[in-house]
C-alpha cells in the first residue's frame, strides 16, 4: 500500500476511533443534521415527481373556440376561413360535437353519466395551436387574438387552454427557487453544526495534536481525521434523511391515492432514483467536509 | 551539526530569553545546558526544534537555517529530532506501545514494522514488559523512559531533552540519564538541559547559561 493510501486509511481509522469513543454525541449530531437535510430532500422528491407531469404538458399557446350549441354544422365548419385570417400560421383542427362526445366517453370514465343525458350537450369546436411565443410581449397577444375570435358569428366562447399549464410551470419555477433557498439555508445549518462538532473535537484532541506536531506530523496528517469525521457525519445524516423521506412517502401516498382516485388517476409519489440518491448523499458528505475544513482551518491555526 | 550565530530571542522589551549566543555542537556530542530556571535553556532547545524563531542571528541545524525554514518544512526537520520534555507529554488514552509508535505512523510507516520498532525501542529503555499498559499506570521515571523510547524510535540524529529528570527521584533520574547516554554512545547527538548540577556528567561538555547569556563552557 502506498504511503498516501496508508495515511488516508490511518486518518479514517482515527476518525472512526474517536467517533466510537463518543457514540451518543455523534448520533445526536447525525440526528440534528439529518433533520436539517430531510426538508430539502423531501422537496427534491416532490419536485422530481411533479416535474415529468409538467414537462409532458404542452406549454405552447393553445386556444379552444366553442361554437353556439344550436349553430348549424355548415356555419360552424365554415368559420375556419375566418379563423385562418386571424391566425394564418396556426394549426387549426375542427372537432365536431360527435367526436368530442366520443372522446369524453373514452377519457373521462363518465360513460354512465353521459348516457343518461340522452342528447349530446357538447358544441362543435376548434382547437387552435399557435406558434410558441418568443417573448413576453408576444405572449400578451393571445388575449387580443381570443378577443377577435369571440367577435366572430356563432362563437359562444374562447378558452386560452395553455394558461393553466403556464401557471403550473411558473408555480413549479417558484417552488424550485424556494427549495433552492431553503436548501441553501439548511445547508448552512449543516455546515454550522459540523463546524461546531469539529471545534469540540479539536479541543478534546488538543494534546494529541500538539504532540503530533512535535513528533513531525504534517498539517495534512493532523487535519485529515477531522475531514473524515465531517464527511462521515454528513454522509450518515444524508442516509438517515433519505430514509426518513422514504418512510414519509408511505402515509403521503395513501392520502394522495384517495385524492387521485377522484380524478381517475393512479398518481403516486415515487422515491428518488438511485443516481439522485447517490448525488444527495455525496452532497451531504460534501457539506460535512466543508464544515470540517472551515473549522479545522480556524481552530488548528490558533493552536499553531 | 547545530550552530548558533549571535542568536538573540526577545519576546518584549523587558523579556529577553537569549542574548547574542554563539555556539556549535558537533555530530555525536553530548552537551549539557546548565543554569537556573529562566536562564534560556528551554528557549535554546526550542529554537533547534523550530518551536521558536530567533529575533536576531542564525540557528543552523543540519545545514538548515531555522529562521528561514517554511512552516511546511518544520515537520520534516522534527523527524530528525527526538524531543523529550520535563512533562512527558504522553497520550494517556492509549497504550505505551501506541505512544511510541506515533512518530513512525506520522511518517507513513505501516503498523506491523512500526510495532516491531516501537517494541525494540521500549526494550532499549527497559520497558518492553509495560508495552500494553496505559501511561498513567507507570511511575514518573517510567513515563519519562517511554518518552525517550518515543524520541528515539525514529532513529533521530539529534536528541533534545528539556529537564528530563526534573520531577524524578535520584534513582529514576539516573535511569533516564543512563538511557540517554546509551544513545549518545552509539553516535546520537544529545543536548540535555538541567538545573540540577548533580546530574552533570564530568566527562561531557557543559554549557552554562544565565539570564539568556552564555556564561562559561566546560568540557
Amino acid at each position: 500500500m502506498s504511503i498516501w493510501l496508508r495515511q488516508h486509511a490511518f486518518a479514517l481509522g482515527g476518525a472512526l476511533v474517536h467517533l466510537r469513543r463518543a457514540p451518543g454525541s455523534f448520533l445526536f449530531n447525525i440526528l440534528v443534521v439529518a433533520i436539517a437535510l430531510a426538508l430539502p430532500f423531501m422537496g427534491v422528491t416532490l419536485l422530481e415527481n411533479v416535474r415529468p407531469m409538467s414537462e409532458q404538458m404542452s406549454v405552447d399557446p393553445e386556444l379552444s373556440v366553442f361554437m353556439k350549441h344550436d349553430a348549424p354544422r355548415e356555419q360552424t365548419s365554415g368559420i375556419a376561413g375566418n379563423l385562418r385570417t386571424i391566425v394564418p400560421d396556426a394549426k387549426i383542427v375542427f372537432v365536431p360535437r360527435e367526436k368530442a362526445l366520443e372522446q369524453l366517453h373514452e377519457k373521462s370514465g363518465l360513460s354512465d353519466v353521459l348516457n343518461t343525458l340522452g342528447e349530446n350537450p357538447l358544441p362543435d369546436s376548434y382547437v387552435i395551436k399557435l406558434n410558441a411565443f418568443r417573448s413576453a410581449a408576444e405572449s400578451a397577444q393571445i388575449d387580443a387574438i381570443a378577443e377577435q375570435m369571440r367577435a366572430l358569428p356563432n362563437v359562444e366562447s374562447v378558452q386560452v387552454d395553455s394558461a393553466w399549464v403556464k401557471r403550473l410551470a411558473a408555480l413549479l419555477g417558484i417552488l424550485r427557487l424556494a427549495l433552492l433557498l431553503l436548501a441553501a439555508t439548511l445547508g448552512t445549518v449543516v455546515v454550522a453544526v459540523v463546524f461546531n462538532t469539529i471545534r469540540l473535537q479539536v479541543l478534546t484532541q488538543r494534546e494529541e495534536i500538539l504532540v503530533s506536531k512535535l513528533i513531525g506530523a504534517t498539517d495534512s496528517f493532523i487535519h485529515r481525521p477531522f475531514y473524515y469525521t465531517g464527511a462521515l457525519l454528513g454522509l450518515c445524516a444524508g442516509g438517515v434523511a433519505l430514509g426518513a423521506v422514504a418512510l414519509a412517502l408511505r402515509p403521503l401516498n395513501t392520502a394522495i391515492a384517495e385524492f387521485a382516485r377522484l380524478y381517475a388517476s393512479e398518481f403516486q409519489l415515487a422515491p428518488l432514483d438511485p443516481v439522485s440518491m447517490a448525488a444527495l448523499l455525496a452532497l451531504s458528505a460534501m457539506l460535512g467536509l466543508i464544515g470540517a475544513v472551515l473549522s479545522v482551518q480556524r481552530h488548528l491555526s490558533r493552536l499553531n | 551539526m547545530i550552530e548558533f550565530q549571535h542568536v538573540s530571542k526577545q519576546y518584549s522589551s523587558d523579556a529577553v530569553a537569549l542574548r547574542d549566543i554563539t555556539l556549535t555542537v558537533a555530530k555525536g556530542e553530548l552537551v549539557y545546558l546548565a543554569g537556573p530556571s529562566g536562564a534560556g535553556k528551554s528557549t535554546l532547545l526550542k529554537m533547534i526544534a523550530a518551536m521558536e524563531r530567533p529575533t536576531a542571528g542564525k540557528v543552523i541545524v543540519n545545514g538548515q537555517d531555522i529562521g528561514q525554514i517554511k512552516s511546511a518544512g518544520v515537520p520534516f526537520l522534527r523527524r530528525n529530532l527526538g524531543l523529550i520534555f520535563q512533562e512527558q507529554r504522553l497520550l494517556n488514552d492509549r497504550s505505551v506501545l501506541a505512544n511510541v509508535m506515533m512518530p513512525l505512523l506520522v511518517t507513513g510507516s505501516s503498523r506491523g514494522p512500526a510495532e516491531q520498532r516501537a517494541r525494540a525501542a521500549l526494550d532499549k529503555v527497559g520497558l518492553l514488559q509495560r508495552a500494553d499498559a496505559l501511561p498513567l499506570a507507570l511511575s514518573g521515571g517510567e513515563q519519562q523512559r517511554v518518552s525517550i523510547a518515543r524520541a528515539i524510535v525514529n532513529r533521530p540524529q539529534i536528541i533534545l531533552a528539556d529537564e528530563p529528570t526534573a520531577n524524578l527521584d535520584r534513582a529514576s533520574a539516573n535511569k533516564v540519564l543512563d538511557a540517554l547516554r546509551a544513545f549518545h554512545s552509539v553516535g546520537v547527538t544529545c543536548l540535555i538541559s538541567t538545573h540540577d548540577e548533580q546530574v552533570l556528567d564530568s566527562a561531557a561538555r557543559v554549557i552554562q547559561l544565565e539570564r539568556g547569556e552564555l556564561m562559561q563552557e566546560a568540557a
